[in-house]
């Protein structure tokens, strides 16, 4: 154990009420930015509400409109049951709205009394983002309809408040180790913080204020902290290597991962989110009220998911083994060239692949059923029935995917030293038995973490069954990330789905890699 | 290499490349004062926008127009992910058809209020009624689009007026190794024709679907008679289509005014209108989409953006790209002269008349997936119309729920 | 299986041979095809066959190259920069991270290693599609969309968690003593990374950078979800967009396809000896 030096307890006081307090003057900003935003809204609302009511008992409004009127009913054109003309009167004048060098503000007044006949009285924040407001109240001639300026800019921050918390938190900080009672000093340090946080953010801000402060005591109490600060120290040279790498991956992976996750508790239809809990979740697990047969129930694609992926697998590791163990031969002529051939499908792109491969399927005239004309067999409608247009998912995926487990095989066979075959040949194995009892075994080790990361490559493969069979016959052979895709951009944005749709995979994907990662360590363990 | 040089390499070399990602994103992002204009043409379409863009550009220099092309699949989605986060175009030209979806998200600007009656009446009343949605107006129509009957005039003497001898043609036809008809026989709006020949609709008049009736079964049935009887392909895509019609192996092919761009230099052709159902004695009616000009409910500059608009749909406009890119604009004026004697556009006007216009209502964006499956599945025998168009229905229905 | 000097049967010999040709002519049938719709005339495949094309023409090749955009300049050579660009970037901030990162990992013992170390592997299970929206709505946050900066941020991220495993694996492998020796000597862990373990790890470093190139230059879902401006597309996503669902240049695609894939297979058969070592490395060592 390293002994450090004692440090003075009020620099570790400051430290540890410093490092928290941090964490909840980001949350409190954040709220007060958003209760700020929301009262600046009302007062806006209000104003224009007021203004609205001025302009239906004939008065001038308190604070300037950038438009204001009653509106009279609207009078269609003949034949045009969509162009509607109106009129607006503001004190004694009328005059019409409309037309096409009318003014923008006249169209305030005309969109809000359009929106008036569609859905009674109303006020709202306009939606191009000014921060104006509009208002339309009922009188007997039409709705008075009135439209605020643009507000200033709402109040800043407010930098004195948070300079004064933060002295005061060090004050209390400092005194509190000075006392000899440094973890109450920490605690109450950053408690205070939960009097802004109630008035920004309610009760719930304030409690959270106060589980942060306590907790903090607590850890520093038990020398929590201190022992965190003195690992990062200790580690700092590790920490700071790691640092860029990590920093990317939390803001460019983790943090839209954890939007991911949460959209998956909303539901979105025509640009609105609301949130509906686990619903989400219930409805896809429930197969959608679905018979398993049918192609939107959950549980049948994510039986061709499995389908589809062992198939795969199987085929890239028997198709990518046996060519491997060909190359492999000593007396080969011109492996070089074998294996620059081979490693093609890798090199090329996979849609492309993949679009290549569809026109090869295509059921008139494609390349596969001139062939088998030619061949004398009949051509096949590849992309009608669910066997065929999976079979021709799997022909294009296998195509692109071999090459890989090929080229691990390849690796592993080359590092199996020489001398354990040429001792069981003077021990008198039979080719087979070489094969069986050396050959496979070194294999396995090199495989397990390929056969890993290719069957999750491949459950994650959009771009061959979107691109290929594109889910033909009826979605029948789609997986469950081109479904997920579906859900976003062909069944009405509904991202909230798609989303929990995306957590589900990612899910099975951890149980596969755990399950997968253990089994493969037990064999390496003999 | 000595770590130094390797650094001051690698700074180097990012350096330059920062640099050139920069001047590569463009430096034109801000937009300053100009309207931005989405669309999604190619070919003659696109040279005859940009042919209109420049004239108004070179014209109003104090608001120009910058062209965005956005390649037509991913079209919509980017509008409906783009415009919520501020970042969309301040206009854009699209099918009228998404209209209904894109107010309920509350993305379009209504524009009825800038529009009086001189300037409605320039337009003929379909296309301009296809713009409207629940009592208001959300843009100007640029032109109109509809399958008609493409025919090769080498193979085929007299098109076929009823369907009857649709079928009567297809002997001789196949004999030679001829499909008599090609066109994507799966995808609800090549079929459509079929589906509003026999009387049956896809949506009603008050939105709602109206699948599995009679009628629509009798098309879906008809559609495989089709394909059994060697009338039209059995697996033809959009591309396909093209392919056998230019190599002389389909007589004709139902398509749209895009077409044209897709039949190569040597091939004797001509536009007419689809037969009559022999069933019914109705017309084969295809879906009218009019694509029109439609402005962002986040547009910057709204005065500007509908004086753009009001210019682009305007009649000079509809002249040029009408000439230029044989659009079937739905300005009267354009027919004034010369156009109206085409027999391209008098081809699709004339069967405009036997038109219905596509549902813009948000329920029929769920519609198409669905019914090609049933389609897909009633012309591979897999199922009988009714079963497939009944499930059909039900997935619709499904996606259309609102939670909870 | 492997036999020493001595010769192997017949029938061995032959079942090797036929197995290697079959294999062979299946993975070069397709490349064939898309060879042949490059250099002949029509914008569908042709209702052949054959890999042989009945007529040459440099048409669909003239054709991309030349495309013009509206300002006039060369489209294509636009395209290409493009991609070029995003996958050099790619490919320095995707090794400068890991390279650090996997060092860290492999060299120090600190608290917290193994929960990095599964983390990079399970992120690599991420779905794209569960990304996609919140990856959207961030870079628009940080104004990087519709931007190749903001793609090589994305792509750099992606391509992380492997290029970490297998530098990891090359530095585990690395001979502790020279190490040992360098610290006693005092130089600090900075000069050690620089001037030894990087050297060393040369053949590492290759994989990852081919890696993370290939992953960029390939990459075309997050490019055309990123991406409105048709000018600023990436080869990939120019190509996919020849041939949408209502109208498909094949022939202009295959131009494409070719001109796009060449880079990166020649990129991989240089580095492709490195290939095999490292992927083992990493996978046995991992």
């Amino acid at each position: 154990m390293i002994v450090s030096p004692p440090r003075p307890p009020v620099r570790a006081a400051l430290r540890d009420a410093g490092v928290a307090a941090l964490l909840v003057w980001v949350v409190l900003m954040a709220a007060f930015v958003r209760a700020r935003n929301r009262d600046f809204a009302a007062r806006e609302l209000a104003r224009a509400e007021a203004a609205a009511q001025a302009v239906a008992r004939d008065e001038a409004p308190l604070h300037p409109t950038a438009a204001a009127g009653v509106v009279r009913p609207a009078t269609a054109i003949a034949g045009y049951p969509y162009l509607k003309r109106r009129k607006v009167v503001r004190g004694k004048v009328e005059r019409p709205l409309g037309g096409p060098s009318a003014p923008a503000a006249d169209k305030l007044l005309y969109d809000a009394a359009a929106r008036f006949d569609a859905a009674g009285p109303f006020a709202a924040l306009l939606p191009d983002g000014s921060g104006r407001a509009v208002a339309a109240v009922a009188t007997r001639r039409g709705p008075a309809i009135a439209v605020t300026v643009e507000p200033g800019a709402p109040r800043g921050l407010p930098w004195l408040v948070v300079i004064g918390l933060v002295g005061l938190g060090a004050v209390l900080a400092a005194a509190g180790a000075v006392a000899g009672r440094s973890a109450l000093g920490v605690g109450v340090s950053v408690a205070v913080l939960g009097l802004p946080a109630w008035t920004w953010g309610g009760p719930l801000l304030a409690g959270f204020a106060l589980v942060v402060a306590l907790a903090t005591m607590l850890a520093h109490a038990r020398g929590a902290t201190e022992r965190l600060a003195a690992g990062l120290v200790a580690h700092r040279v590790a920490l700071s290597f790691l640092a860029p790498a990590a920093i990317a991956m939390i803001v460019l992976v983790l943090i839209p991962f954890v939007v991911g996750l949460g959209i998956g508790f909303y539901d979105h239809q025509h640009g609105s989110w609301t949130c509906v809990g686990l619903d989400n979740f219930g409805r896809i697990l429930a197969g959608n009220g679905r018979a398993f047969d049918d192609p939107l129930n959950f549980w049948f694609i994510l039986g061709v998911t499995v389908l589809w992926t062992g198939a795969n697998v199987v085929l890239h590791v028997a198709i990518g083994t046996a060519l491997a163990l060909a190359l492999h031969q000593r007396w080969l002529v011109g492996r070089g060239v074998w294996r620059v051939l081979l490693i093609v499908p890798w090199a090329i792109p996979n849609y492309i692949t993949a679009l290549i491969w569809k026109g090869m399927f295509q059921g008139e005239y494609g390349a596969i059923n001139s062939l088998l004309e030619g061949f004398g067999l009949d051509g096949v409608s590849w992309f009608s029935s669910w066997a065929t247009a999976f079979a021709a998912n799997v022909a294009t995926n296998t195509w692109l995917g071999f090459p890989f487990m090929m080229v691990v095989a390849l690796g592993a066979l080359e590092s199996i030293p020489r001398d354990l075959y040429e001792a069981a040949e003077v021990d008198g194995a039979s080719a087979w038995q070489r094969l069986t009892h050396i050959t496979l075994p070194h294999l396995r080790p090199a495989l397990g973490p390929a056969v890993i990361l290719g069957s999750i490559w491949t459950f994650n493969m959009f771009n061959v069954i979107f691109l290929v069979s594109g889910g033909k016959p009826g979605g029948a052979t789609d997986i469950l990330v081109t479904d997920a895709y579906r859900w976003a951009f062909e069944r009405g944005e509904r991202y909230g789905m798609a989303a929990a749709m995306g957590t589900i995979i990612f899910l099975i994907l951890l149980l596969w890699t755990v399950f997968g990662t253990r089994v493969t360590r037990k064999e390496r363990e003999p | 290499m000595s770590p130094r040089v390797l650094a001051s390499l690698a700074a180097a070399g990012m350096c330059t490349l920062a640099l050139a990602a920069t001047a590569l994103s463009g430096c034109a992002q801000g937009g300053g004062e100009a309207v931005t204009l989405w669309h999604a043409y190619g070919g003659d379409e696109r040279a005859a926008l940009e042919d209109v863009v420049a004239t108004w550009n070179h014209d109003h220099p104090e608001r120009t127009v910058r062209l965005v092309a956005v390649p037509y699949d991913a079209f919509a989605d980017k509008i409906t992910s783009a415009i919520p986060n501020g970042n969309g175009p301040d206009l854009f030209v699209y099918p009228h058809d998404r209209i209904g979806d894109w107010v309920a998200s509350g993305l379009l600007e209504p524009i009825e209020f800038w529009i009086d009656e001189p300037t409605a009446t320039r337009y003929a009343r379909a296309p301009l009624a296809a713009m409207a949605y629940r009592g208001s107006l959300w843009g100007l129509p640029l032109a109109m689009k509809s399958l008609a009957l493409y025919v090769r005039t080498d193979l085929v003497a007299t098109p076929p007026r009823t369907t009857d001898e649709l079928f009567a043609m297809a002997p001789a036809l196949r004999a030679r190794g001829v499909f008599p008809l090609a066109y994507p026989v799966d995808d609800l709006y090549g079929h459509a024709p079929w589906l509003h020949g026999f009387g049956g609709q896809t949506l009603d008049d008050d939105g709602a679907a109206r699948i599995a009736t009679p009628e629509a079964a009798a098309a879906a049935a008809f559609a495989r008679d089709l394909v059994v009887r060697g009338v039209v392909p059995r697996d033809a895509d959009a591309a396909l289509t093209a392919t056998l019609f230019n190599e002389g192996k389909a007589a004709m092919a139902m398509s749209g005014p895009w077409f044209q761009g897709d039949i190569e230099d040597g091939v004797p052709w001509r536009v007419t209108t689809l037969p009559v159902v022999s069933a019914t004695g109705r017309a084969a009616a295809p879906f009218l989409g009019a694509d029109g000009v439609l402005m962002s409910a986040r547009a910057r500059d709204k005065d500007a953006a509908i004086a753009v608009m009001l210019a682009l749909a305007g009649d000079a406009s509809a002249t040029v790209r009408a000439t230029r890119a044989r659009q079937l604009v739905p300005n009267r004026a354009a027919y004034d002269g010369a156009l109206a004697a085409d027999p391209v556009l008098s081809g699709f006007r004339g069967q405009l008349e036997q038109t219905v216009s596509m549902p813009a209502v948000p329920l029929m964006r769920s519609v198409w997936t669905p019914y090609k499956n049933a389609l897909a599945s009633v012309v591979a025998g897999a199922a009988s119309p009714a079963d497939a168009l009944d499930r059909a229905a039900g997935e619709i229905r499904a996606y259309g729920e609102a939670p909870r | 299986m492997t036999a020493s000097a001595r010769r192997p049967r017949v029938w061995a010999m032959i079942a090797v041979y036929a197995a290697l040709a079959v294999a062979t002519a299946t993975v070069l049938y397709p490349v064939l095809l898309v060879v042949k719709k490059a250099f002949e005339p029509g914008r569908q495949f042709a209702l052949s066959a054959s890999p042989i094309p009945d007529d040459v023409t440099l048409d669909h090749v003239r054709a991309l190259l030349g495309a013009r955009g509206p300002d006039g300049e060369l489209a294509f050579v636009r395209h290409a920069l493009a991609s070029v660009v995003v996958a050099l970037a790619t490919t320095v901030v995707g090794i400068a991270l890991a390279c650090t990162a996997a060092y860290a990992l492999s060299r120090f013992r600190f608290p917290g290693r193994r929960t990095a170390l599964t983390t990079f592997l399970v992120v690599q299970m991420f779905p794209a599609s569960l990304l996609l929206l919140p990856l959207y709505v961030l870079l628009h946050r940080l104004g990087l969309l519709n931007s190749l900066t903001g793609l090589v941020l994305v792509y750099s991220t992606t391509a992380i968690p492997f290029c970490v495993w297998t530098l990891k694996g090359y530095f585990d492998g690395l001979p502790r003593e020279l190490l040992e020796a360098a610290r006693v000597d005092g130089a600090g862990p900075a000069r050690i990374f620089f001037t030894i373990v990087l050297p060393l790890a040369r053949p590492g470093i290759a994989v990852t950078a081919l890696f993370s190139f290939m992953t960029a230059w390939n990459e075309f879902i997050m490019a055309s979800t990123f991406l409105t401006d048709e000018g600023k597309y990436t080869l990939p996503v120019l190509l996919q967009s020849s041939v949408g669902q209502f109208s498909a240049d094949w022939g202009r695609f295959a131009a494409g396809a070719i001109v796009t894939s060449v880079p990166v297979m020649i990129l991989f058969y240089v580095l492709q000896k490195y290939l095999v070592g490292g992927l083992t490395a990493g996978a046995v060592k991992g």
